[in-house]
């Protein structure tokens, strides 16, 4: 691997926490999300949302349709940049950089905070090259082999797909697509994975392989993860953020706002908040 | 995974196989472009690139006997059959595109055809991205990463926010993208732009011409040598032409979309939509000699006693075939874009096909379907080939289909193909300007037209 | 079970054979129709072939390499062929700038109100008649820029053709971009990559099939033009001989649709069969240029798909 390592930081008034290189320290914020406000165009999609990210922990957001939990989740590898009427508000620091600064760079941003989208979107390529598509694009040069063997090793793939990486990865069932684009992401080394409701278009025991996979990786990578389905919430994730759609009475639009956030059990056993615990027991969304 | 014994065995059957097949055709080659140098010297590349492509072909897809055999013969040196098959397979598509170079040279020079394919070979082989070492030929078995990775190396574990920077060189590379991509979008608009400006100009030099009057506009008769320059002349024969097109166009364009959406099966429609589609790209003038070899003598010469060769209505039924497929793809379209609920709804109530066809589709699709017409409208009367082979391209003012007319497009033909003599002649040169100004204002309006149009239909579904 | 018996009417559900006759006479109306259709492709096809046979059996490869001749037992396309083959170069040279103007309108373009005239206005221009173009060619190419490419020249009409086909590459290349699914360019944005990577990697591979098909149907268009030539000065009939490639730039020229054209207008009856058999050499180019099109179009889709 000829890959330069990263020798310069952006400059930043944050402080950034002590912690061991070695051991996950749960202490330590990935994301610091301080007044986050999304617009599209005229409409307020997120309100004043505030919540931290904790490192080498799968943190989960739930609540009903159009409560902004995705789009949160797309201010943290900047996605929403990709949407020309959208604008953001507020700030995302990652790691104790302001994500928004002018220094940052989307493209950059993306390769370090990874992301598994709702629907498996595998490129139309082989197998091998799907997983080596990250590393490539990055520059890096020389035999993916290893790499791609690797990523796939973690991604729990590669006993299923060893004889055919050469074959086209839409042959692939729905289960293993998505567990290629995960794959896919490690790939590139990633510090984060965002998962926007990556098993919504998977069947029960996919869903389940997904499931075992995120408890598995969860040492190697701090994992966000949106989804509509709170047992999964509840399976997976050690904290939990809800979130609801609420109608601003002066303009008629409805739009997201953080309720709260809280350790897992917690959130499930004895929100502090009504609505939360509303939701959670199924009695609305 | 193979062992490294059996790569090398590989890698050395397939330089021999590749030399000798490479050998074979190179000199196979070098006779059969024998047959091409009568041609004269200027054709000989054409015969080279057409048979290197031949070659690379049925190397690529390992159709010859050879190139089977060797798939077979790597295939049975290693265990794992689906991965060497596919090795191999891919070997055979790199020796196609290597093929073509060697070739080149040794028309010439045998060793320096050698010391390019060679060169060309290591590129090849050194380039990065390449999956397996055996992927290559033999010259990668000296590379060092030979042998599968033993025990693999965990994927590194990353802690920081890292440099959050793009590399300078893709940032450069992405900007320059963006702006030869932008360069590109500009220049349509620059075209766009000289065309209007230019024909406009021209045009206007023909109104404020010293020898310009209005009164040159309405003397019957287009003779622009003489100084006659009568629109109402064309714009009748424009308009015969235009009308006569639409009557063969609309019904048998109409009828064919009807049984295309509504009862066409998908296999009938898989047959006959190309058949219909192969119209639209026969050229006019093919068109243009149809009407003078067929039309008019085999069908309207039997029916009317005192029609010549050349007419408006020979004219106008050239035309009119080749509008029918504009006519029958844009309905189509339409058509297919009514919802299927629409149908389904009609069929619920009792509806028979034909009513449904007619009482909610057609309604449906009406926006869509009177686009078609006025973009069928727009092409005949842009179209100038047939009218100009066909229509007889007499200047004199005329009202009557079977005799000869001149259109506005056929009158621009006539003096374009004299150009040089036009040059010099007083406002003739201008006028042919003055007419495109006026086609392309027409045109305009009218696509303009069904292009709301279509856009409205859009959106409704 | 004696007793009630229900009786339920279930009124008459068989179908009625011969009540349909406004359905019948309609569908037989549509099938006519498309038998007319069919029968327009079969005898212009028929006709040119029946015009052609005496030379295409006769003297068919030498009417293909003989010049142009007043002489009808001597007279053949040659220039014509290499006219054509070449203003067909000049005009696939230029298609890279109508695919990256495409790509620039659906990737780059913001959706602002000058980018939705663009594309207004491309759309319009492909619906411009082909004649008008050669007043643009004239203007430009062969007076304007005389000096580049020496004035009725082959270059100056394959620039003309070139730009009249322009809209119709930017169309349907714009078009093909637009069907990519936007889920390939997130997933690649998710990875890393620029735009500029994203459309190279992603974007383009999986246009090609619609791109391919919208340039060839330019070419073909390109091919069987016209009128255009005649307004900036192609002629239909030169006896400067069988000249070579090169030296076919730089001066006088002719394509295979001005022969046909050229041949068709003079009075002689004996001239149409030269006509329709430089008619057949037309549209067997044509047939190629699409065949190698399908070819290509499959094996890419294959390539892309499984």
């Amino acid at each position: 691997m000829q890959m330069t390592e990263p020798t310069t930081r952006i400059e930043t008034n944050a402080t950034v926490r002590e912690r061991d290189p070695v051991a996950p320290d749960p202490s330590s914020e990935v994301f610091a999300v301080r007044d986050l406000n999304v617009y599209y165009g005229d409409l307020r999609a997120v309100a004043d949302v505030n919540l931290d990210v904790y490192e080498r922990q799968i943190t989960a957001f739930i609540g009903p349709s159009g409560c902004g939990k995705s789009t949160v989740l797309r201010c943290f590898n900047r996605m929403n940049d990709l949407i020309d009427i959208a604008r953001v508000d507020g700030s995302v620091r990652y790691r104790g950089i302001d994500l928004y600064d002018a220094a940052v760079d989307p493209v950059a941003v993306r390769r370090r905070i990874g992301m598994v989208f709702q629907k498996p979107n595998p490129f139309p390529k082989s197998i091998y090259d799907n997983v080596a598509y990250g590393p490539r694009v990055a520059g890096q040069k020389g035999n993916l082999d290893e790499v791609v063997e690797q990523s796939l090793r973690n991604a729990g793939l590669w006993d299923e797909v060893k004889d055919r990486l050469d074959d086209s990865a839409l042959g692939m069932s729905g289960g293993q697509q998505q567990r290629l684009c995960i794959a896919r992401a490690i790939a590139v080394n990633p510090d984060v994975l965002l998962m926007d409701e990556p098993c919504s278009a998977l069947d029960p025991i996919a869903t389940g392989r997904i499931e075992e996979l995120m408890k598995e990786i969860q040492n190697d990578y701090t994992i966000v993860i949106v989804t509509h389905n709170m047992q999964q919430a509840a399976r997976v994730s050690d904290r939990t953020a809800f979130f609801t759609a609420e109608l601003d009475e002066s303009t008629g639009q409805r739009r997201g706002r953080l309720v709260e956030l809280d350790d897992t059990g917690t959130i499930f056993s004895n929100p502090s908040d009504e609505r939360t615990e509303a939701y959670v027991t199924g009695r609305f969304g | 995974m193979p062992t490294l014994a059996s790569r090398a065995w590989i890698a050395g059957i397939e330089v021999l196989l590749f030399l000798v097949l490479s050998l074979g055709f190179a000199l196979a080659e070098y006779f059969v472009s024998g047959l091409f140098t009568d041609f004269g010297p200027s054709n000989f590349w054409l015969a080279f690139v057409v048979l290197a492509g031949w070659n690379a072909w049925h190397f690529a897809g390992s159709q010859t006997a050879l190139g089977a055999a060797a798939g077979h013969y790597v295939l049975t040196l290693d265990g794992e059959p689906a991965s060497v098959l596919t090795t191999a397979v891919r070997q055979l598509i790199r020796f196609g595109v290597l093929y073509g170079i060697p070739v080149l040279a040794i028309d010439f020079d045998l060793r320096v055809g050698l010391l390019v394919w060679l060169a060309v070979a290591v590129v090849i082989r050194s380039t990065p991205a390449h999956r397996a070492p055996w992927d290559l030929a033999a010259g990668t078995i000296l590379a060092s990463d030979i042998g599968p990775p033993q025990g693999l190396a965990p994927l590194p574990v990353v802690r920081d926010a890292g440099d959050l920077r793009l590399d300078p060189r893709r940032a450069k590379l992405d900007r320059r993208a963006s702006r030869l991509m932008f360069l590109a979008g500009l220049t349509s608009v620059v075209i766009s732009a000289l065309i209007v400006w230019n024909i406009f100009t021209e045009a206007w030099t023909f109104v404020a011409d010293d020898e310009f009057s209005w009164g040159i506009l309405t003397d019957r008769g287009w003779f622009p040598r003489d100084g006659e320059f009568d629109l109402s002349t064309l714009f009748v024969g424009t308009l015969w032409i235009t009308g006569i097109a639409m009557l063969v166009a609309g019904p048998v364009g109409l009828g064919v979309a009807f049984y295309l959406s509504e009862y066409a099966s998908p296999r009938v429609r898989g047959m006959v939509k190309p058949l219909i589609e192969t119209l639209a790209s026969v050229p006019s003038v093919v068109l243009g000699l149809f009407a003078i070899s067929f039309i008019a003598p085999e069908i309207l010469q039997r029916i009317f006693d005192d029609i010549g060769i050349f007419s408006l209505l020979a004219a106008g039924i050239g035309v009119g075939i080749l509008t029918v497929p504009i006519v029958a793809s844009i309905s189509e379209d339409a058509m297919r874009a009514v919802p299927m609920e629409l149908r389904e709804a009609s069929y619920g109530l009792g509806g028979r096909k034909v009513t449904t066809a007619l009482r909610v589709v057609f309604p449906a699709a009406l926006s869509g379907i009177s686009a078609a017409a006025i973009v069928g409208i727009s092409r005949a009367i842009g179209e100038t080939m047939v009218v100009f082979i066909a229509a007889g391209g007499n200047g004199v003012f005329n009202t009557d289909p079977v005799d000869q007319g001149q259109t506005i497009t056929a009158a621009m033909a006539s003096l374009g193909a004299g150009t040089d003599q036009v040059a010099g002649s007083g406002l003739a040169f201008q006028s042919l300007y003055f007419l495109g100004a006026l086609l392309f204002v027409m045109t305009m309006l009218l696509n303009i037209v069904s292009d709301v149009i279509v856009r409205r239909f859009r959106q409704v579904y | 079970m004696a007793g009630t018996s229900t009786t339920v009417d279930l009124g008459d559900l068989r179908a009625r054979r011969g009540a349909d006759v406004r359905g019948q006479i309609f569908l037989v109306l549509l099938v006519a129709s498309v038998i007319l259709a069919f029968a327009m492709v079969g005898a212009v096809f028929y006709d040119v072939t029946l015009d052609a046979w005496d030379i295409i059996s006769q003297r068919f490869w030498d009417f293909l390499r003989m010049p142009s001749s007043s002489d009808p037992t001597k007279a053949g396309v040659a220039q014509g062929i290499r006219g054509s083959l070449l203003i067909a170069l000049i005009v696939v040279a230029t298609f890279p700038i109508g695919i990256a103007g495409a790509i620039y309108l659906e990737e780059y373009a913001d959706d602002t109100w000058s980018t939705r005239l663009i594309q207004v206005t491309v759309r319009n221009l492909a619906g411009v008649p082909s004649i008008v173009y050669g007043l643009l060619g004239l203007a430009v190419f062969v007076q304007s820029l005389r000096g580049l490419t020496g004035g009725s020249s082959v270059i100056a009409a394959g620039l003309t053709l070139a730009v009249l086909v322009l809209p119709v590459v930017v169309i349907t290349s714009a078009e093909a971009v637009r069907a990519v699914p936007p889920s390939l360019r997130e997933g690649a944005y998710g990875l890393g990559a620029t735009q500029w990577e994203v459309i190279r990697t992603q974007v383009v591979p999986a246009a090609l099939p619609g791109i391919l098909t919208g340039t060839v149907l330019a070419v073909a268009r390109a091919l069987g033009e016209a009128a255009p030539l005649l307004v900036i000065g192609a002629a239909g009939f030169y006896t400067t001989g069988n000249l070579d490639f090169l030296e076919q730039t730089q001066g006088a020229f002719t394509a295979l649709p001005m022969n046909i054209a050229n041949f068709a207008r003079l009075p002689a009856e004996t001239w149409r069969g030269h006509a329709a058999a430089a008619s057949v050499v037309l549209l067997v180019l044509v047939f190629i240029v699409n065949l190698v099109a399908i070819i290509a179009r499959a094996r890419i889709s294959k390539k892309l798909g499984r």
